[in-house]
């Protein structure tokens, strides 16, 4: 695979190359005012012609999270009777993701798993959706003291996934395609290849936050290592959960999750008589509606039922079904916790008290 | 053979078909029998579930109770407990059109019960999907040793298929043994809750050959629970225990992931698990 060198000033005109594919949402540092200070961040922006020449690829991963362009917090998945028509996207058009980091990038191979490699059932949306998108990813600059890709075989840079990587180094970025389509992009714009000092500039450059990234996560190691991090003893008893304590049942690390995917349907009346729609919406499994039946009854009753589901389903049940953990490391759900939870120390105490220790 | 709509030539497994309800029979003053024309056949086995959409409402999770095969008419037997079961016993009438999608599931192992006994255990409501499985093996009585059909009600009144059990009965290798909570004036049957029916002297009176049977049994998840327990106290052994379990479902297809047991999805992988499997996993009986 080659790569190339795209010198800053040419960042715009890859944008611009992206543009004639389809919409493009990148990952974006600004300024966020809210009504007590304001603070900059990173989010996911659309990417309009007139912010083409100032945009700058941030060195973090965004705020939110990727998986609204294939599975969005609403959508239309059925009209009934009638059946004629959903229109999921139209035309060719793609959606052109910039930004990436290889957290993200990993998340959609963990939902492809449940919506398109199911043998039995492919979701027709996810699948028109994913196949839309090109996933443009760079290269983590710097990691926060709640990133952990490390800790389940990630790294902070992209080695697969992606149409187009951009590492970013002094001057500009390497760049390289992983796919058809991005070979076809890099060819329109005529790049030197990259040289022999910028690629172990960039190799060390990427040892360099991974390094810092193993050093912020050495003391949590333990409880990652082996062929399962959870094994079905850790949750037999409370005992080792009660970091969960805190926990408000907000939902908020199963929204800032990048694979948490977990939905319902709802059927409501269309526009027109006799016609009915029906939606996909996001739920959450820390509700305890999520689980609760008709008559009351309610096979994870309490709130600590509800926690342990979270961390059951993403290290035990994922993992026996699709032989691959469903978590990227990207700490969302730590940077978002209302009551300071860190899902490694969760993990850290119910690894305390597993079978596997004793 | 699933009954599935269609977008961009892909299957929406989202999409559900259209039935037109024939008939509504009242079993109890809270569960009716529905039968459904259904828009083009289907093929369903014995405990596989649809999913019964009342439209604009929502959608719930339904084993039929009629026979399997490839069927163009069905019936799903319904309690009125929830939204979508309130909607469909107070407001639906015969002629009004339904929508269904499936059938998913594995369904019962009809071939593991070749040359055993069967024990169906029911409950309630629950007796309605084993209704299916009932003429399931009525169908391959000759590969059948014996089916023990033990059935639990609140009182008589709440007895779903009344006027059948005689014709089961009267069939060679059946037994129907029946039970009710409480005493009531009009019943002169055994009293008291479903495992009465599996003490060890009642299953020497039944002639039940312990080890050479499998259970399947259906109802609520408590009866499930005290079921089970009674089950392995009199010598079954969890391997030869099937219990259709009960927890919410919203896709159906494995995706929307809340009807887990273990590493379970009870809509792909059930609704009916043998006990040997799930026995280990947190929260089995809630």
């Amino acid at each position: 695979m080659n790569i190339y060198f795209l010198d800053d000033s040419k960042l715009s005109g890859l944008m611009r190359i992206l543009l004639g594919y389809g919409r493009v949402f990148a990952s974006t540092e600004r300024e966020v005012a809210s009504n007590r200070n304001s603070q900059s961040g990173i989010f996911v922006r659309e990417l309009t012609k007139e912010y083409l020449n100032s945009y700058r690829i941030p060195g973090f991963r965004a705020f939110d999270n990727f998986k609204s362009f294939v599975l969005p917090a609403r959508a239309k998945v059925a009209d009934y009777p009638d059946e004629k028509w959903i229109d999921i996207k139209k035309g060719k058009d793609k959606t052109i993701l910039v930004g990436l980091k290889a957290c993200d990038l990993a998340s959609f191979a963990i939902l492809d798993k449940v919506f398109l490699d199911d043998a039995d059932f492919v979701d027709p949306f996810y699948k028109k959706r994913r196949e839309s998108l090109i996933l443009v990813s760079s290269d983590c600059t710097y990691s926060s003291d709640n990133c952990f890709c490390n800790l389940l075989g990630n790294y902070p840079y992209a080695l697969k996934g992606f149409d187009i990587n951009l590492s970013e180094i002094d001057g500009g970025y390497l760049i390289e395609s992983g796919s058809s389509l991005g070979n076809k992009v890099l060819e329109g714009l005529s790049l030197p290849d990259a040289k022999e000092n910028q690629i172990s500039e960039r190799d060390k450059k990427r040892k360099k936050v991974l390094e810092k990234l193993q050093k912020t996560n050495s003391e949590f190691e333990k409880a990652f290592s082996g062929p399962d991090i959870l094994v079905s003893g850790a949750f037999d008893s409370d005992a080792g959960w009660d970091l969960g304590s805190t926990c408000v049942s907000c939902s908020a690390c199963t929204n800032v999750c990048p694979v948490c995917y977990c939905f319902t349907l709802f059927d409501r009346e269309g526009k027109k008589k006799e016609q009915y729609e029906r939606y996909m919406v996001w739920d959450s499994c820390q509700f305890k509606g999520f689980s609760q039946m008709a008559g009351g009854m309610n096979p994870r009753f309490s709130k600590m039922d509800q926690f342990k589901n979270r961390y059951y389903h993403k290290f035990f049940r994922f993992f026996k079904r699709y032989n691959i953990y469903k978590c990227t490391g990207c700490g969302r759900c730590i940077d978002n916790c209302l009551g300071d939870i860190d899902m490694r120390e969760v993990l850290s105490g119910a690894y305390a008290y597993s079978g596997k220790n004793k | 053979m699933l009954i599935l709509g269609r977008i961009n030539n892909m299957e929406n497994i989202y999409y559900p078909r259209q039935a037109t309800l024939k008939n509504i029979k009242e079993e109890t003053p809270t569960i009716k029998t529905y039968r459904f024309k259904l828009d083009k056949k289907l093929k369903f086995k014995a405990g596989q579930f649809m999913q019964l959409t009342v439209p604009g409402i929502g959608e719930a999770p339904f084993t039929p109770s009629s026979a399997p095969g490839d069927v163009g008419e069905m019936e799903i037997t319904i309690m009125k407990t929830g939204k979508v079961t309130d909607k469909l016993h107070d407001e639906v009438k015969v002629g009004d059109t339904i929508a269904l999608r499936g059938p998913f599931g594995k369904g019962y192992p009809m071939d593991k019960f070749d040359g055993k006994e069967v024990l169906v255990v029911g409950g309630g409501v629950g007796l309605a999907p084993l209704r299916a499985l009932i003429y399931a093996l009525f169908d391959k009585i000759e590969k059948i040793k014996k089916i023990h059909i033990c059935y639990g009600a609140k009182s008589p009144a709440d007895q779903c298929f009344k006027d059948e059990y005689k014709e089961w009965e009267s069939r060679k290798k059946v037994s129907v043994n029946l039970t009710i909570d409480k005493p009531h004036p009009d019943w002169k049957g055994r009293v008291g809750l479903v495992t009465c029916l599996l003490e060890k002297d009642y299953l020497k009176k039944m002639n039940a050959d312990i080890a050479n049977s499998y259970v399947v049994s259906c109802g609520p998840e408590v009866m499930l629970k005290f079921v089970t327990f009674k089950l392995l106290d009199v010598g079954f052994k969890p391997e030869q225990i099937y219990l259709s379990m009960n927890r919410r479902m919203s896709c159906g297809v494995g995706k929307c992931a809340r009807c887990n047991i273990g590493p379970y999805y009870l809509c792909k992988d059930g609704p009916d698990m043998c006990y040997a499997d799930i026995k280990d996993y947190p929260n089995v009986f809630g």
